[in-house]
């Protein structure tokens, strides 16, 4: 198993991401193979672009060491009321961190 | 999250053999009259999962869930950070990063070499 | 690093030495068998296990206090703060490249700080596995790490953040930031009124570690975080009540 490394590009530029800060996207929901840091209670939900942060290779690429592919990381915001039923509290959030393939676009 | 199991949690006689209630940190510190919340060998142990991290031999996440799984099965009833080597050492046999009998072996000589400073 | 044991029982050190834990335990012989079985089937070099030891036993939440304390009295810093958290930890000693000069295999180099305001609350967990800011508040706590804590709080934080004994009015926004990746969190308090003629050493002493992770809310009179923190049996209904409330935590 290749060895976990920081972020090849630790600035915050955004240059060439797909999505920017308040852009709706929809968490995918793609299938599990071996090794994925996208949590079950985002998937299929929607939710607001936070921060972009940084560009890296994707957990599921790095833990097969196959570098090369960058992807554009970000955080993403959601709302309590969209995640779990009868939530009570509308102005709750949650926040996680995507790399953009996990991400669909949403119209808005 | 994945369906299968990141550990196998049958019991490992070599672990088994550690579990004495009496000699966790949290009724030995007391005991003596120790104050610190931590066993001297805690940053060491710390030390161990990130460089096994680092090197790859082990990483971060499979450690973390093998370490969930086996705090909830076979070592629920064990106090922290006891609990946190033990299920360390359980997965790293688990995956055949160490042999049971070389670790049986290397503790019999650890101690004797401890005990006669 | 192993801890060894003077012989005999130290009674002629009584008195000057600190108490020490006079047995051997299978514990601390399995913790060195393991390391050394590990660095010899060449698992990791003694010298990597070396330098995270020490780096390790550097490491504790007083340097998130001073960041906190100094983002509280310099607005310039605290600008500096929220635009690279990283660049501006050095200025409060803490190098987040250390110690392997790319940062350790779980904190990474990606600190961003969450400002609180008196409307937003951050709360900071790990769902799948207990990241944690270590180069700024030391090693995690226990309960940070336990799957109550991390199951329950993105699902039930109000409850959860109750049995911490930090009850928050419901039209504040609860913001639970979940590392879930490479970037780690730390939660900016809002500086407590009273404090304003405070020096960065006074206001640091009221941020404890639980006011960085988001459990707990910093108070004039109180220095060090509660312990322990029992679970409720039933977790308390959140309620409307504004402000924090102490109330005895039930076993």
């Amino acid at each position: 198993m290749a060895r976990s490394k920081p972020p090849k590009n630790a600035l915050n530029t955004a240059a060439n991401a797909r999505f920017k800060v308040g852009d709706r996207v929809r968490v995918k929901d793609l299938p599990n193979l071996f090794y994925t840091r996208t949590q079950m209670y985002v998937r299929g939900i929607i939710g607001t672009i936070a921060a972009c942060t940084y560009k890296d290779v994707i957990p599921e690429d790095e833990a097969f060491n196959r570098d090369g592919r960058l992807e554009q990381y970000y955080i993403v915001r959601f709302r309590q009321k969209d995640l779990w039923p009868e939530y009570q509290f509308d102005n709750d959030t949650v926040q996680t961190e995507s790399p953009e393939r996990w991400l669909d676009p949403v119209d808005n | 999250m994945s369906a299968k199991s990141e550990v196998d949690s049958g019991r490992i006689e070599l672990l088994e053999a550690l579990r004495q209630a009496e000699k966790t940190w949290n009724v030995l510190a007391p005991r003596y009259g120790v104050t610190n919340p931590n066993p001297p060998w805690k940053t060491s142990l710390s030390a161990i999962c990130d460089c096994l991290a680092a090197s790859g031999a082990l990483p971060t996440l499979d450690r973390r869930r093998a370490e969930d799984e086996l705090a909830e099965s076979v070592y629920s009833d064990v106090p922290v950070p006891e609990r946190q080597l033990l299920a360390l050492v359980h997965v790293m046999l688990s995956r055949s990063l160490l042999d049971e009998s070389d670790l049986a072996n290397r503790m019999r000589a650890v101690r004797t070499r401890l005990e006669s400073a | 690093m192993s801890h060894t044991h003077p012989p005999g029982n130290g009674g002629a050190d009584q008195g000057h030495a600190a108490p020490m834990v006079e047995e051997i335990t299978d514990f601390e012989v399995l913790e060195i068998a393991v390391r050394e079985l590990a660095i010899e089937h060449g698992l990791f070099t003694a010298e990597d296990h070396r330098r995270f030891t020490e780096w390790t036993e550097s490491i504790g939440p007083a340097a998130g206090s001073r960041l906190v304390a100094k983002a509280w009295t310099d607005p310039a810093f605290k600008a500096r703060v929220m635009e690279d958290a990283v660049k501006a930890c050095k200025e409060i000693g803490v190098d987040w490249a250390e110690p392997t000069g790319f940062g350790t295999p779980s904190d990474y180099m990606n600190l961003r700080v969450l400002e609180d305001t008196p409307t937003l609350h951050h709360v900071i967990v790990c769902t799948l596995c207990s990241c944690y800011p270590r180069p700024l508040l030391g090693m995690s706590p226990e309960w940070y790490r336990t799957t109550n804590y991390r199951r329950r709080l993105v699902r039930w934080p109000r409850q959860v953040l109750a049995e911490f004994g930090l009850i928050l009015p419901p039209e504040v926004e609860v913001r639970i930031e979940d590392s879930n990746q490479k970037c780690r969190f730390m939660v900016l308090p809002v500086r407590p009124e009273g404090t304003e003629n405070w020096t960065e050493e006074q206001l640091a002493e009221i941020v404890t570690r639980d006011c960085m992770i988001g459990v707990a809310l910093p108070r004039l009179d109180r220095t060090a975080d509660v312990h322990p923190v029992h679970k409720a049996r039933r977790p308390v209904q959140s309620s409307t009540h504004s402000g924090e409330a102490r109330h005895e935590r039930k076993e």
